[in-house]
Formats: C-alpha cells, structure tokens, sequence
C-alpha cells in the first residue's frame, strides 16, 4: 500500500515533466556550435551555477544512498557530505587546482593535461575517466527506478519500463539542446528538488520528532551513530577514505568541473564552488535523517537500500507525494542528463581527438556528440539491466569513482604545481589508479577472492590507489631523464 | 538535544540555509538564465551579420 493517488500526485508529476521537457526543448535553438552544446557557450553565471551543480549532484541515487547511511550508520553516515563541503568550500576560496584549470580555457581536464604530458597521456586519461565515470553511472538507472517503483507502489516488473522511460525523456532534451538544455532544467529541477526535499524533512521532524531520532540511532548504534571514528564499520580508514576521495571528487569529478569551465569566469567559477559547499552537507544529512526515520518506523529491514523509500510510501500523504515524487524526478532527470553530457565531452573532445587531426564543422561535431549521447544512453540501460551490486551503495560509487579520480588528481595537481612531472610520472599514476579499483571489483564478482576482497575492504584500497597513485607520479617522473618538459601550464 | 548539539545545529542549519538558498536561487537564477540567453542570441547574430558581409 502505498499513499500516492494517481488523480492528485499523477497531475503534479505529469505536470512538472511537460514543463521541464518544453523548457529543455525551447532552448534548443541557441545550440549552433559545440561550444555552445558543450559548455554552453561559457556564459553560466553564479545563481545558475550553484542551481546546476546542486542539482547534478544530487539524484535519486544519491538520496538512496545517503539514505542508506543515515539507515547503516546514524548520523555520522553524513561524515562524507561534511568532508565534502569542506573541501569545496577550500578548493572555492583558494582556487586550487580549478583557477589554472579555467584560465586554460580547456573543455575537459584531459585537454590541459594534453599541453603538459602530450597528447597520449590525454587519450589514456579520457579512457579511465569515462570507464571510471560511466561504471560508475551504470547504477544510477536501476536504483532511481527501484525507489519510483517503491514509493508510486507500482509492481516491480515496470521496473525496467520506468528505467527506459526516465532514460529516454532525458535524453530527448540533452540530445538537443547539449549543456544549454542541461543548465535551463537544472535551475527547474533544483527548485522542485528542493521543495520536496524541504518540506518531506520537516515532515518527518514534525511528526518522527527529533528525540524519537536521536533515541533511535543510540539504541541501534550506541556511540558510533553520532562518531564515524568509534563505529565499528566506519573508523579511521573510513574518514580517510572519503577526505581523499571527495577532494579528489571537488578537483576532477568531470559533472563538478564542468560548472567551472561553463562559468563565464574564472571568478565566477570558484563563487560557484564556495556557495554551494554547504548545499554537500544537506545532501548527504537531509536523506540520511529520512534513513534514520525508517529505522525508527520500520525496524530492521532485509534490503537496507528499500528502507527510506517504503517508509516514505506510507508516510508521506496525498497531494505532498505529488510532490515528492517529482521532486526525484527532477532529481534523477538533472543528475542523468548531465552525466550523459560530461562523459560525451570526454569522449568527443579527448577519445576521439586522434581521429580529428583535421578540425570537424560544427555541423559534424554537433552529430557526433549527440550521437555519442544516444550511445551512452543505450549502454547505461544495458548495464544497469545486468549488474548486480554487491555491497552498500555509496562504497560502489566510491571505488568505481576512485579507478579515475585518483590518477587525475594527482595528474592535475602534478601538471599545474609540480614542474617535475612529466608522461613517464602520468601513465605510471593511471595505470595503478585503474589496476587497483578494477582488481578489487572483480575479486568482489569472483566466488574464489570474495573472502580476500572481504578482508582488504573497499577504504583500505581505496587508500592505497591514492597514495600508490601519487607515488607513482613521483617515481616515473624522476626515472625519466630531465630536458623534454613541454609547455609550462596558466 | 543538548548531548547531541553538534547534529541538531547542523540539521537546523541544514533546513535554514537550504530553505533560504533555495528562494534567492529560485529568483536570481532566472534572472541568470534569462541573460545568458540574452547574451547567447546577441553572439549569434553578431555572426550572422559578419558572415553576410
């Protein structure tokens, strides 16, 4: 059973996506370059920033697992949107890493790595950065249909029809109109995303009441609930981890750089990040307090992913599910479209720069990244059909993230600060940033090493990729003989 | 609340700062969009009209 009626809640669905379809659709027209499709044509400005940013950032999966934190861990589930804030919030005021990065006037990261380590070290890191990117995605469908399927009650077998179905609405409107359609439903999906996600927290506040919370989380978690460093499944290692991989995530994660090299400046750019530092807080606390509130109505659950969305199927009423329910939507919608986006960029601008020795018509590269687009689309319905995810959630995205963004942190930091570096140091750094997240995926699929895999655990090698990622930058620069740097960078 | 000050200000914090970022967002981001595309259509033309001379 479940309190979303089909009349009410089925209108203010249906009516938010005509509007942000139309929306997207409209602005199609101001697409004539793939500048303009790419990052649109540089003229975001901050407010438009911080809605797209936060927008992308934050999508049905995002609420699953952030959710499934708060439901695992209590509070201190939020440790990682805290330490994220705080590196953006850095990483904004300072303008480390993204300054040079901007003023570059690149459109990826691999492009400014291009004029540092040469135009192989550029293909190689466009490979990991979308295998990284796209592994990473891959989950984002299935999970955001799990919890429409959960909270509209419908039978798990439209499962794969809602997959498609998102999919597909989404990737009309990116298909067209590129990062310009992108920027324009963001702004409409942060404010609808965020009315739900307003008002279903002080619902549960209201009603669950805060000492009910509180209660909850020392009865099941004791100390550890509210200190990641005294829970017994988080710890030092934990902390460690996700402080390496949200700095890493705030310099390099492609749909966060984006916004940078979309502002119009580079000042623009670094507002963007300060502003929106604490909205990473919220995200990571806000869906965490609806896992803890379901733990305190439902109890302990077999599929702790499922927790917060039947919880909230019965809990919030008619008329405010509408609401809800859209508010995931343009959740979801925000976040899919602009992933496609990001890693068609890369793709487009970095794996597919060997074969336009001659530069293309924007005519040509127009069709390409929209057909690139099309393809990513297809792949992620594929993927997200037969993976099975093993593990919580928000541990997947980390080591899938981590098999790109420790090599291209480093790679990054190493090309605009470190005037040793050089392709020898690079490809050493994406090499053992890929091999160690990809042999602990596998060992996690393959009966005979899931023990081993078990016993390592996902933060102790994700720590290693950093430091062995770093190290191998430092190693393979000082084995090459010195006097064949190329051009210096910003 | 007062044993667990550190979670409850950051959840207020949370709900406030959310609730109000959201509104100014909601108002100067329109205002950001219209603009751009305002910029965009000018750029546009301009090349229209240097490609017709």
């Amino acid at each position: 059973m479940t309190n979303f009626n089909w009349l009410l809640d089925g209108s203010i669905v249906g009516l938010y996506l005509l509007v942000t379809m139309v929306a997207g659709l409209m602005v199609r027209k101001y697409v004539g370059k793939v500048e303009h499709f790419l990052v649109a044509g540089r003229e975001m400005d901050v407010y438009l920033g911080i809605a797209s940013l936060a927008a992308t950032e934050f999508g049905i999966v995002t609420c699953m697992y952030t959710a499934q934190n708060g439901y695992e861990k209590g509070f201190a589930g939020a440790t990682p949107g805290i330490l994220n804030a705080v590196a953006m919030a850095v990483v904004g005021l300072t303008g480390f890493g993204i300054k040079p990065l901007r003023d570059s006037g690149v459109m990826t990261i691999p492009e400014l790595l291009d004029r540092r380590f040469g135009s192989r070290v550029r293909w190689a890191a466009g490979v990991v950065i979308v295998l990284g990117g796209l592994l990473n995605m891959g989950v984002f469908l299935r999970t955001g249909g799990q919890f429409l399927v959960l909270v509209a009650g419908l039978d798990v077998r439209y499962l794969e029809i809602m997959m498609t179905a998102l999919l597909v609405g989404v990737a009309v409107y990116t298909i067209l109109g590129g990062m310009l359609s992108v920027l324009v439903t963001d702004f409409l999906q942060f404010v609808v995303m965020s009315l739900g996600l307003i008002l279903v927290t002080i619902l549960i506040l209201m009603n669950v009441g805060w000492e009910r919370l509180v209660t909850t989380v020392e009865t099941h978690y004791g100390a550890g609930g509210f200190n990641p460093f005294v829970n017994p499944t988080m710890g030092w290692q934990y902390v460690l981890f996700n402080l390496m991989l949200n700095t890493a995530a705030v310099l390099t994660w492609q749909t966060m750089i984006a916004r940078v090299l979309a502002a119009k400046d580079t000042k623009t750019g670094r507002k963007v990040y300060t502003r929106t530092s604490f909205f990473f807080v919220c995200r990571f606390l806000i869906p965490g307090i609806w896992g803890i509130a379901a733990l305190a109505m439902l109890g302990p659950v077999p599929d702790t992913l499922e927790a917060m969305p039947r919880f909230l199927s019965t809990f919030v009423p008619a008329g405010l599910m509408g609401i809800l329910v859209a508010a995931m939507l343009a959740a979801d919608m925000s976040t899919d479209s602009s992933y496609m986006l990001t890693w068609c960029s890369v793709i487009y601008n970095d794996i597919l720069a060997p074969f336009r020795k001659r530069p293309w018509s924007e005519r040509k590269g127009l069709f390409w990244n929209r057909t690139i687009i099309a393809l990513i689309g297809i792949f992620l319905l594929l993927y997200g059909l037969w993976y099975p995810l093993k593990g919580d959630l928000w541990t997947y995205l980390g080591v899938t993230g981590t098999i790109y963004l420790a090599s291209i942190s480093v790679l990054l930091i190493a090309c605009c600060y470190w005037k040793r570096a050089n392709n020898w140091g690079a490809v050493a750094s994406i090499v053992v940033s890929a091999a160690i997240p990809v042999s602990y995926l596998v060992m996690e699929q393959v009966p005979s090493t899931v023990a081993l895999a078990k016993s390592i655990g996902p933060y102790y090698s994700g720590i290693a990729t950093y430091l062995l990622s770093g190290a191998a930058m430092v190693i393979g620069s000082l084995l090459k003989p010195q006097g064949s740097s190329r051009e210096e960078v910003a | 609340m007062s044993q667990h000050w550190f979670w409850w200000s950051l959840t207020a914090a949370c709900v406030i700062w959310y609730s109000t970022i959201t509104v100014y967002v909601a108002i100067k981001g329109a205002k950001d969009i219209k603009n751009m595309l305002a910029r965009l259509d000018a750029q546009s033309r301009n090349e229209k009209e240097v490609e017709e001379s």
